[in-house]
């Protein structure tokens, strides 16, 4: 085993105050919407009428004063008319065809928001409607009946290891499961908003509440017509981004570029949140199918399964999302036989994105609900099945990865059945006893989730950041960082300077960790595929180390006449002479003139290897662990869903900040409440239905219950400091939990979330579901 | 487009003063008490807004909760935190005190009113039932007079209530539950807060022993309007309290509401629940 606690940090694993609160809580902080911009004007869209058609024209009102105004159509783009991401399928301005309702077709900037609108208002659309795919049921019923080439294919992929099909054809009896998961829109607090000026040098400075500053301008190359260098982009403080904000940024970043530099004056776009529920990214909808063979001893023999997400529109980065949902749809299970296929379809709604999680809640879903039913079959308790099966220290996943280090199960699972003594309280579940006053059911998930990008994906982007000597705001000497890496809200600015005054020596407020601006801090990479705390804070531990032994060879040029220095807790040590503080010797070395600054660059464990056509390897340079147990109480006269407790022990390498990552924790089991119980659209007649805070509805403190929360530290010692991933797999496992809880209190399987004592009604009383 | 700022907005501090804007058309505006409602409904472009309008807020005789008469009064701007919090509600309309600490949060409760919530006339009106259990009058004033509604014809259609255009609610009127009288409320949100009920119901009961002297029940969300249910009063009241009479009534109930699927629930569910809710009430008493 290698849990280990090491008592030798001074500064990881404590519990500091995060370095952004005081601003935030005062209000003090400057979210965009916040910065005074002289000149500004404000943007708007024309949005397309249908959610899929021709466009035939598009009609100025000859009434309107178009003089007062600055409009972008697509003849008026400087550059090519596209979204480079990871498909080159998108127009910035749809001219010909239309795919999605809402779809941009021209640009608007105005004095103010009221004239913006009026303007857009003055624009018809003319139109030919063409039929619109409008959901994954349809899309579902295509694949299975053979009509998938009636669908545009955004991407597909495939995992193979043994031969599952083989297996299966041969095996006496095959168990089948088809699962359902719905949008799920982010509902960060700030909504989108993006602000571009042109500068000087020419060229555009573009703003806004970004998760990825590296992102925006690459992605804007090609419609700007500009070199990278020419496009700055500086993060504002961001109000909560949830992968919201990984990508879709680059299109109102892209508004307001086009604008700015065609009226020569700031632009800036703040979405209101109607506006913002409208037109931006939510969590793919999926389906997934499982068919599983079990040998005679209880062991899976095969496991086959099939995956489709909606992509909505556009490929963006929906083939990721895939990639990570294939990569989990069966990692949890020792299995020799594995087949996994994932599609991507396109569909006439808004294009879907990042979400927390990324394609693995959607995984979880149907691999944890699947496994109950194995585990019924198999003639086992659902914690004894999990404890028999569990990829253990040793095991190999589908990939072939063999599991060698950090790997914290079965810990989590045993510790979260441990404690919430779920074995005695298994027999105690009602399975909808009639005459109960209130069904109890407890249900339990045991998941993963891979850290940082992809395969070699980290290998090959090579993250850098760097760090400086210089001053703070306070005046005195200190640290400033540097990397591409953003505070959202989840505590990044706080944690990142923990692990760079570790490596340094220095204390925690010596180091300052400003927002990005890609004109001053090298590509740290996004902050998203929970690998900042991994990645980024591996990276600037070891600028932190060279940072010391800088500071250690200065001081003893400067200060200490040649002798051997050691700095360590914020003080210079020397043989034989007093130990003199950092600020004092630091004043003296800036004093100098000399620039101290170190860099670092990302570097893998040497023995990954990740075959990406094949998919075949180390799929994550490691993994997250976790289980959680859910107890739920069904009240049958209503058949209203209460969920009375959380217990959840996660192994996410070792905790840099405990009161940070329990709020993590905390933050992504709520949202995962609503994923698993309230939180629910479709699109209906081109758009979300569910538009409003009204109407999507999200949980309240008062549907919080009963959190028990353990963290079990199986550090990641290839990575120093040893954190793997914690922001995404705090949603991954909750549903699954609650819908097997649901099962044991109702003796009725729901295979779609969210779980709503509608869908109870229908499956128990009306026989099936509308 | 409007802003909120651009709003005329006059403060009477009199009734008398209220009611002579009311009644001339160029002074008439739109009556705003808490704003809960109204705010929301001009934010997301549902009712435009308005050129002017009458901030009820400051009209002392809208304020009062007071017993008279062997009936209990309840200004229009009594705000729900109000009736969650005071003697007399708490004594008198146990119903009624549920249904408001049921609404949104603390926060609305604070500035909602019971006479916002019943001109809003949303069939999700959480006070309504329980206002129909307790058989409560509207009264309406102008300068012309006052009139007093029963509040089942006050209430119309969906969204439409019995106000003329110079009237403003000036009161409810509730008939206190009797001694040894028992209500319950009930309400099917789609989250613990700031809940849009999917339905709600009130019952006020008289038993005496297992034997229903008196049996009054209303739903909320299942109609254009909060209702009563006649015919499962009628089939309840005078009868002995038993199992079959309560599967009866659960029935009858099915039988008696005609809900519409809408984003918050389906139409089999809230008629299922409807019978159940009644069901609930009865296996409490
Ligand atoms: C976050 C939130 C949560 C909510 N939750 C609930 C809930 O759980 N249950 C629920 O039922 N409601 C809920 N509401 C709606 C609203 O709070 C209530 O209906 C409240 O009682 C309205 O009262 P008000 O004083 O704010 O009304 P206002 O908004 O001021 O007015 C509402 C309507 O009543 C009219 N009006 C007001 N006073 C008078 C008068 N004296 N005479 C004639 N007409 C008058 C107004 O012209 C307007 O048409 C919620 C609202 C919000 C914003």
């Amino acid at each position: 085993m290698t849990q280990q606690s090491d008592g030798s940090f001074r500064i990881i694993g404590r519990s500091l105050t995060r370095s952004d609160a005081e601003d935030k809580v005062r209000g003090k902080a400057q979210y965009l919407d916040d910065l005074t911009m002289p000149g500004v004007w404000y943007a708007d869209v024309v949005r397309a009428p249908v959610p899929c058609g021709k466009l035939l024209g598009l009609h100025f009102d000859e009434s309107f004063d178009w003089t007062q105004v600055v409009t972008v159509k697509p003849e008026d783009i400087p550059g090519e008319n596209i979204v480079d991401m990871t498909g080159l399928d998108m127009p910035f301005l749809a001219y010909d065809r239309i795919q999605y309702q809402g779809e941009p077709l021209a640009l608007i900037a105005a004095p103010s928001k009221a004239l913006a609108r009026e303007a857009v208002n003055h624009v018809r659309a003319e139109v030919e409607e063409l039929p619109a795919i409008q959901s994954i049921q349809e899309m579902v019923e295509r694949h299975k009946t053979g009509l998938a080439d009636s669908l545009r294919l955004l991407e597909k992929k495939e995992i193979r290891r043994g031969d599952a099909e083989g297996v299966l054809a041969g095996a006496g009896k095959v168990l089948e499961g088809e699962y359902w998961t719905g949008f799920q829109e982010q509902l960060y607090i700030e909504p989108q908003g993006m602000a571009a000026e042109p500068m000087e040098s020419g060229g555009v400075y573009i703003r806004g509440s970004i998760q990825c500053p590296y992102y925006v301008a690459p992605e804007l190359m090609k419609v700007l017509n500009l070199p990278l260098e020419k496009i700055r982009v500086e993060q504002t403080v961001t109000g909560g981004a949830f992968g919201g904000k990984e990508e879709f940024p680059t299109l109102p970043g892209g508004y307001c570029a086009l604008l700015a530099l065609k009226a020569g004056r700031p632009v800036k776009m703040v979405y209101d949140r109607h506006e913002d529920i409208l037109f931006t990214t939510k969590r793919h909808p999926s389906w997934t199918r499982y068919r599983t063979a079990l040998a005679e001893d209880g062991r899976i023999a095969a496991m086959e399964v099939d995956m489709i997400l909606d992509g909505g529109a556009y490929t963006t980065i929906s083939p990721v999302v895939l990639y990570r949902g294939i990569l989990h749809a069966a990692l949890g299970y020792r299995c020799e036989n594995v087949t996994v296929r994932g599609f991507v379809y396109a569909s006439n709604s808004f294009p879907c994105g990042a979400f927390r999680g990324f394609g693995a809640p959607q995984a979880y879903w149907g691999l944890e609900s699947h496994v109950e039913d194995l585990a019924e079959q198999a003639g086992l308790g659902p914690d004894e099945f999990r404890l028999k099966n569990c990829l253990q220290e040793g095991d190999i996943t589908p990939t072939g990865q063999h599991l060698l280090t950090s790997v914290g199960t079965p810990a989590v699972l045993k510790e979260a059945l441990r404690r919430s003594d779920f074995h005695a309280k298994l027999a105690r579940c009602d399975q909808g006893r009639p005459g109960a006053k209130s069904w109890y059911g407890i249900g339990v998930s045991f998941f993963a989730h891979g850290a940082g990008f992809t395969g070699d994906g980290e290998a090959k982007f090579g993250s850098r950041a760097a760090m400086e000597l210089g001053r703070l705001s306070d005046g005195r000497p200190g640290l400033t960082l540097y990397a591409s890496s953003t505070e959202m809200g989840q505590g990044a600015k706080t944690v990142l300077a923990q692990m760079a005054a570790e490596g340094a020596g220095l204390p925690f407020d010596r180091v300052f960790y400003p927002l990005p601006d890609t004109r001053v801090v090298p590509d740290s990479g996004p902050t998203v595929a929970s690998r900042t705390t991994m990645v980024v804070g591996n990276i600037l531990y070891h600028a932190g180390h060279k940072m010391k032994c800088l500071l250690e060879e200065a001081a003893a040029k400067h200060c200490f006449g040649g002798a051997s220095v050691r700095l360590e807790g914020g003080r210079f040590f020397a043989e034989g002479v007093e130990a003199r503080p950092f600020e004092e010797v630091a004043e003296v070395l800036l004093a100098q003139g000399e620039p101290l600054r170190t860099e670092h660059q990302f570097a893998l464990p040497p023995h990954i290897r990740w075959d990406q056509e094949r998919f075949v390897g180390d799929a994550y340079p490691a993994y997250s662990w976790a289980c959680n147990v859910a107890e739920v109480e069904v009240d049958p006269l209503t058949l209203q869903i209460h969920l009375r407790k959380i217990t959840a022990v996660y192994d996410v390498g070792r905790i840099i900040n405990p009161t940070l990552a329990i709020g993590q924790l905390q933050g992504g089991l709520v949202q995962t409440i609503g994923y698993a119980l309230m939180e629910t659209m479709q699109v209906r007649k081109g758009l979300y239905d569910a538009n409003r805070l009204q109407t999507y509805i999200i949980p309240t403190a008062l549907d919080v219950p009963e959190m028990d929360l353990q963290f079990l530290e199986y550090s990641c010692d290839e990575l120093a400091p040893g954190a793997k991933g914690l922001g995404e797999i705090t949603m991954n496992g909750l549903a699954p939990a609650i819908g097997n809880a649901v099962r044991r209190a109702t003796g009725c399987r729901l295979c779609a979330i969210p779980m709503r004592p509608e869908d109870l009604y229908a499956t128990l009383y009306q026989g099936a579901k509308d | 487009m409007k802003t909120l700022e651009e709003i005329f907005c006059r403060q009477p501090e009199t009734l008398n003063e209220a009611l002579t804007l009311l009644s001339d058309e160029a002074t008439r505006g739109v009556l705003l008490s808490g704003g809960t409602d109204l705010v929301v409904q001009w934010q997301a472009g549902a009712v435009p807004m308005p050129e002017q309008v009458i901030d009820l807020s400051a009209v002392p005789e809208l304020k009062e909760i007071s017993a008279q008469d062997g009936c209990l009064r309840i200004g229009a701007c009594v705000t729900h935190a109000a009736i969650r919090n005071h003697a007399l509600t708490r004594e008198a309309l146990p119903a009624l005190v549920a249904a408001c600490a049921s609404i949104g949060a603390r926060q609305i409760q604070s500035r909602g009113t019971l006479g916002g919530n019943v001109a809003n006339a949303s069939p999700a009106g959480d006070a309504s039932p329980a206002l129909l259990v307790a058989d409560a009058r509207v009264v309406t004033a102008s300068l012309a007079g006052e009139r007093c509604i029963p509040m089942n014809e006050f209430l119309l259609d969906y969204r439409k209530i019995d106000r003329h255009p110079d009237e403003l609610i000036l009161r409810f009127e509730l008939t206190p539950c009797p001694q040894g009288g028992i209500e319950r409320f009930c309400k099917i949100g789609t989250r613990g807060a700031q809940a849009i009920s999917k339905v709600m119901g009130a019952c006020r009961v008289v038993m005496h022993g297992k034997d229903i002297q008196h049996m009054a029940l209303a739903l909320g969300s299942v109609a254009a309007t909060a209702i009563r249910l006649p015919e499962t009063e009628k089939l309840l009241a005078g009868k002995t309290l038993c199992e079959e009479l309560v599967d009866e009534a659960e029935a009858c109930v099915l039988r008696e509401v005609h809900p519409i699927a809408d984003i918050r629930s389906t139409a089999e569910y809230r008629r299922w629940v409807s019978g159940r809710i009644v069901r609930g009430f009865l296996e409490s008493l």
